[in-house]
């Protein structure tokens, strides 16, 4: 399979956005009538690459070769034509046109998309519909269609399966394996282990921004890529002595928080946790399982359907953020871009909160907000170099300012979303450190967290979700990564079997 | 440890926090080149007409500047939080309006009479604004079409009768107090005092500037945006019956066409001084510098005898060669 | 087949789609029949007269709110279109002064081919500086403004006789002045709406992202838009020269005509987020705009109440609007 001229061929391809590197340097090969998986832990730069393989941005430094030739894509269309054709999360339909219409912006011929739908077992598709009145998965289905109705000769396919429903994600698949045997490569990026070792060939690793492994599926190495993901695990024991958190004392009494049968109708079906004073409470789960809606509903800022929510003894009803704020719980979100004023310092960052409500717009006492501000930098060793505009910041120092704005404003439950994706092995154990700290100091901490290694370094106890319920709940000290792993997959056998 | 880093912040924070004497010494590029701006305009004024740098002709400069530069701050408080207020000039003409009508009732009664038009004004946009999310684009297109009907048939029906000004509002907005200073500068600088410490030591200033930024992450951090939006819209239609009030001091009686002309430049004097249209950057500093550009800039063709034509030409190259400039900027941070 | 993916299929038949595509626009045309009808149960002997009158002194408003809208579907804004107006009608008045008619035709392309690179420069500057659309748009008013007035100082110019009966038709003759507002709709617009370049507007205007993964050149588009809206800009200028028998190059024109045609594009049911709306249904806004105030003529208002009507109608229209769009977006 390899000796053959590669498709395409990445050499030593590297992005930097800002301080933020995003690729290292990467290398890549396809084989002609291969499906390459391309796997990584958030945050690796399985997105930027398939970007800078498409066409959308432009490398900082490295080569790409498509049949041995080198090109520079100078647009998306210009990519396509050369034969490589993606397929994003975010189905490129522009929503206020009809399909048809969109069909003709990509100069798409609707013969061959119809065969391509029926292959796809999607015959009565109306193309007069306004591609933002249909739903995303079949968006994306129809994305797909396009893409192969182009003939191209290699199919670029970013988590083509996320949020997808089972039998839509099975025709997904019958799609690969049809393109394959039609002599076309297929690059397919994916969360999911157990879909790439069903589907794909061969598999390339990323970590950090580099490419770390690549190996055979045949050889059933899930152990092997796992590793790679992960890196180095003796690396992490240098930077933390103690590799799972103290189980902190947990004062006996009302919890801090309790959920009942929270849900949205929709994403979050029944979902009930008990969060005592001085805990760090995980949640984990694959993407889509509903956990974004989950801290949305706690933190005010989405209707809850039915349930209810108890803080301190209290009944919470929030129609907005601020209602939960005032009861003292408080969120970081996922997308720093939705916590960071980012054109203004770290200072007016972090004293967001003192100005919140019109009791508190009158004149700024600088020296008592100096104060909050220097104790919340100095508690999470925030780099101040860069301050004059939060935009400017490392990520990691980005991450800090959205958790120090409640260190300044207060709080007594954090509702922290995956605080760590993309950045640092130094600047996470310090967000670890801060929240046992935290912890210590009788608040609770209810964090979901992508990264399952994660777990028994910063949390008390782990919940699963899936599918929008919560499908296990183990002490940390039981929550190693396969038997987390196995429950985020909605695999409950596997479950029993480990407790 | 705490120290060093108190010390550290309080060092860097300098820049923006404090007043316009050490934002110069602090190297702020974009106040520099606008001061540089203006002292060239005004020695050119200089050369070009002696008396230009009289105190008479200060005088008129600062006469014709200061209600610009408040219709301008109050833009600028919109275009800080992203929106425009397009209804200032309608604001400012009915707020003069009302005044000069309710003269007869005492010039006391009279200017509460035009500041409570302007409280009504923008608290409507506020709050449709805020609250049921119009667009500010149409909101305030369609109050200056709502003010501009209600005065047309008011000046004949509910708000018939003369509109000579009181002695006061005369004396306010033409008059002077001594030497080269008119009353209407001192009005002028204890609002625009206000405006530029308000901006930067309120919680409310550093409210619309983080709303400008990013309103999400405020909503998520407990702040109620239509809050501050219905505050802010309030607060530029009263800065606007300010400005009016002044505006028909100064030319005595007041007519449906009184303050038109003064739109476009309140958002531009914004534009030139440094703030964005997108929100979250500028400040009324930059808004002052660019009301006096554009007053004495005015002047100077004036002197020059330059036609109405080329004026206009040279005011929106000017304005889209700073945007350039500042868009530029931007990116290259 | 599973229950999961025959519950995302879309079952709705074809003409609720199109309703639902189309339901801006026909409730505007409803709306526009009912004052109509209005109107003519208050003038007696309502006939071709009046339509002719309506559909001449409305003209250059309709040219322009097609103008605006063509920009705003793209995802942009024009405060120029005002300036661009003045200055098409300050230059078509001065040198159509005096002319024959073949004269003042000639006079009206050279216009024409004139209005449209400006307005297609407008598109270049925005594209390339990558300033806000209304800041660049704010500051070529200025511009054009000043151009006018180079061009006429004061009000003044002429046209042919022919030349403006040609534009408006005169007396009972309302079909003239439906033909030239039909011309760009059919000439321009309609095979550009049909066209790669016309779909990539509107594909710009609803989402820049998915417009550029597609393949669509935004700079390119830009400029189309533009040039097209200052082409319309162009029509609007002549047609004001030829209604007026002049030119003016007083800058409340062009403000006032700006503003009016944000009012009715939006009234149209253009999205002043871009991507939604089309042309046909900011005319009939315009003419709905024209009659409120010749019926409350009729009903012995004062007509300046005309425009707090039209103000209030404005704000609540897109408050709804925008109130239902939210609605949807929540309970899909």
């Amino acid at each position: 399979m390899t000796n053959s001229e590669p498709l395409l061929r990445a050499r030593g391809v590297a992005k930097r956005y800002g301080s933020v590197v995003a690729l290292r340097s990467v290398d890549l090969a396809v084989a002609p009538g291969e499906i390459h998986a391309l796997v990584g832990a958030n945050g690796a730069g399985k997105s930027t690459l398939v970007r800078i393989l498409s066409g959308v941005i432009r490398p900082d430094a490295g080569e790409v070769e498509v049949a041995g030739k080198a090109v520079r894509f100078r647009s998306p269309a210009h990519a396509r034509d050369t034969g490589l054709a993606p397929v994003f999360q975010d189905p490129a339909f522009a929503p206020d046109l009809t399909v048809a219409e969109n069909l003709r912006l990509t100069t798409t011929d609707a013969g061959a998309f119809r065969r391509q739908l029926a292959a796809l077992g999607l015959d009565d598709v109306e193309l007069a519909e306004a591609a933002g009145m249909l739903p995303l998965p079949l968006l994306r289905m129809l994305d797909l269609a396009r893409v192969l109705a182009h003939d191209p000769a290699l199919l670029l396919l970013d988590e083509i399966t996320a949020a997808l429903p089972a039998d839509y994600a099975e025709r997904v698949f019958e799609a690969i394996r049809r393109a394959r045997d039609e002599g076309r490569s297929v690059l397919f990026i994916s969360h999911r282990l157990l879909e790439v070792q069903e589907v794909c060939d061969r598999v390339t690793v990323l970590r950090d921004g580099s490419n770390v492994d690549t190996l055979n599926t045949a050889d059933g190495s899930e152990q092997r890529i796992v590793a790679a993901m992960l890196g180095e695990r003796a690396a992490l024991a240098v930077t933390e002595p103690r590799k799972v958190a103290p189980r902190t004392h947990r004062e006996p009494g009302e919890p801090a928080l309790v959920v009942r049968g929270i849900s949205d109708g929709r994403r979050v079906r029944d979902v009930s946790l008990t969060l005592a004073p001085g805990e760090v409470l995980g949640i984990t789960g694959l993407e889509g399982q509903g956990q974004d809606e989950l801290f949305a509903i706690l933190a005010g800022d989405r209707k809850a359907g039915g349930g209810e929510i108890v803080v301190n003894g209290e009944q919470l009803v929030a129609r907005h953020p601020h209602e939960a704020i005032a009861h003292g719980l408080t969120l970081v979100p996922s997308d720093r871009w939705q916590a960071l004023l980012p054109q203004r310092s770290v200072r007016e960052n972090l004293a967001v909160p003192l100005y919140n409500a019109p009791g508190r717009w009158g004149w700024i006492h600088a020296d008592r907000e100096l104060h909050q501000v220097a104790d919340a930098i100095a508690r999470l060793s925030i780099d101040t170099r860069a301050q004059a505009q939060a935009k400017r910041l490392s990520g990691g120092n980005q991450q800090k300012v959205a958790i120090g704005r409640w260190l300044v404003g207060g709080f007594t439950t954090l509702l922290c979303f995956d605080p760590t994706r993309g950045i640092d092995v130094g600047t996470k154990h310090q967000i670890y450190d801060l929240f046992r700290e935290l912890a210590a100091a009788g608040k609770s901490v209810l964090m979901f967290t992508s990264e399952l290694r994660e777990v028994p370094l910063a949390c008390d106890r782990v919940l699963v979700l899936y599918d929008g319920r919560i499908v296990a709940e183990l002490p940390a000290a039981d929550a190693d990564e396969a038997t987390l792993l196995s429950s985020a997959h909605g695999l409950a056998d596997t479950l029993t079997e480990s407790r | 440890m705490t120290d060093v880093k108190e010390e550290a912040i309080r060092d860097e924070g300098a820049a923006p926090e404090a007043g316009l004497v050490a934002r110069i010494a602090a190297g702020d590029r974009s106040t520099l080149a606008l001061i540089g701006v203006l002292v060239t305009l005004v020695l050119a004024d200089g050369l070009i007409d002696r008396s230009f740098l009289s105190l008479s002709q200060l005088r008129n400069t600062l006469l014709v500047t200061a209600p610009l530069a408040l219709l301008a701050g109050g833009q600028t408080l919109c275009m800080l939080t992203g929106g425009i207020d397009l209804s200032v000039a309608m604001t400012a003409t009915a707020a003069a309006y009302v005044t000069g009508v309710q003269s007869s009732e005492g010039p006391v009664t009279a200017i509460l009479a035009g500041l409570l038009v302007g409280v009504a004004v923008g608290l409507v946009n506020g709050l449709a604004i805020g609250i049921f999310r119009v667009n500010p684009l149409i909101m305030t297109l369609g109050m200056s079409g709502i003010l501009t009907g209600l005065l047309t048939v008011g000046s004949q029906t509910f708000l018939g009768g003369a509109t000579r000004m009181s002695d006061l509002v005369l004396e306010l907005g033409g008059g002077t107090i001594v030497g080269p200073i008119p009353w209407n500068l001192v009005v002028w600088l204890l609002l625009g005092g206000a405006l530029v410490v308000g901006l930067r030591r309120t919680g409310l200033g550093r409210m619309i500037y983080a709303i400008g930024d990013n309103r999400v992450a405020c909503r998520l951090a407990g702040v109620r945006v239509w809050q501050v939006e219905t505050a802010v819209y309030t607060m530029c239609a009263l800065l606007a019956a300010v400005a009016g009030i002044l505006i028909g001091g100064r030319s005595g009686s007041v007519d449906l066409q009184l303050a038109g002309s003064y739109l476009l430049p309140s958002v531009a004097a914004a534009v030139i001084g440094g703030t964005s249209i997108l929100g979250g950057i500028g400040g009324y500093t930059g808004t002052i510098l660019g009301a006096l550009i554009l007053a004495v800039l005015d002047t100077m063709l004036n002197l020059l005898s330059v036609d109405e034509a080329l004026k206009q030409v040279l005011y929106g190259s000017i304005i889209l060669v700073l945007a350039w400039v500042y868009a530029r900027g931007t990116a290259s941070a | 087949m599973s229950a999961l993916s025959s519950a995302v299929r879309p079952l709705g038949p074809t003409a609720s789609r199109l309703g639902r595509r189309h339901a801006w626009t026909a409730a505007v045309v409803v709306f526009f029949a009912l004052l109509l009808t209005w109107n003519s149960s208050q003038t007696r002997n309502f006939g071709a007269f009046e339509i002719q009158t309506l559909l001449a002194s409305t003209l250059a408003l309709a040219y322009l709110a097609m103008a605006q809208a063509v920009v705003v579907i793209g995802g942009g804004i024009d405060l120029s279109v005002g300036s661009l107006l003045v200055l098409a009608n300050c230059l078509s008045a001065r040198f159509m002064e005096g002319t024959s008619f073949g004269g003042s035709a000639l006079v009206a392309v050279a216009v024409l081919a004139v209005i449209a690179a400006l307005g297609a420069l407008t598109g270049l500057v925005i594209s390339v500086s990558k300033i806000p659309d209304i800041i660049v748009t704010l500051a070529t008013s200025f511009v054009w403004g000043g151009a006018a007035l180079f061009v006429l100082r004061t009000p003044g110019g002429g046209a042919a006789p022919e030349f403006q009966t040609l534009v408006l038709g005169s007396g009972n003759a309302w079909w003239p002045a439906l033909l030239c507002l039909l011309a760009p709709l059919l000439l321009v617009w309609a095979p550009l709406r049909r066209s790669r370049a016309g779909i990539a507007i509107y594909a710009l205007g609803s989402s820049k992202d998915a417009a550029f993964l597609s393949g669509v050149d935004p700079l390119r588009t830009k400029v189309i838009a533009y040039a097209v809206s200052g082409l319309l800009c162009g029509l609007a200028g002549i047609a004001t020269t030829a209604f007026t028998g002049g030119g003016s190059s007083q800058s409340t024109i062009a403000m006032n005509a700006t503003l009016n045609s944000v009012a009715a594009i939006v009234l149209g049911g253009v999205a002043l987020s871009g991507g939604v709306g089309g042309l046909i249904g900011p005319v009939f806004a315009v003419w709905c705009l024209y009659l409120i105030p010749n019926i409350m003529l009729g009903l012995g208002v004062d007509p300046s109440y005309g425009e707090v009507v039209k103000g209030v109608v404005v704000v609540l229209v897109v408050l709804v609007g925008g109130q239902l769009r939210l609605r949807r977006s929540r309970s899909p």
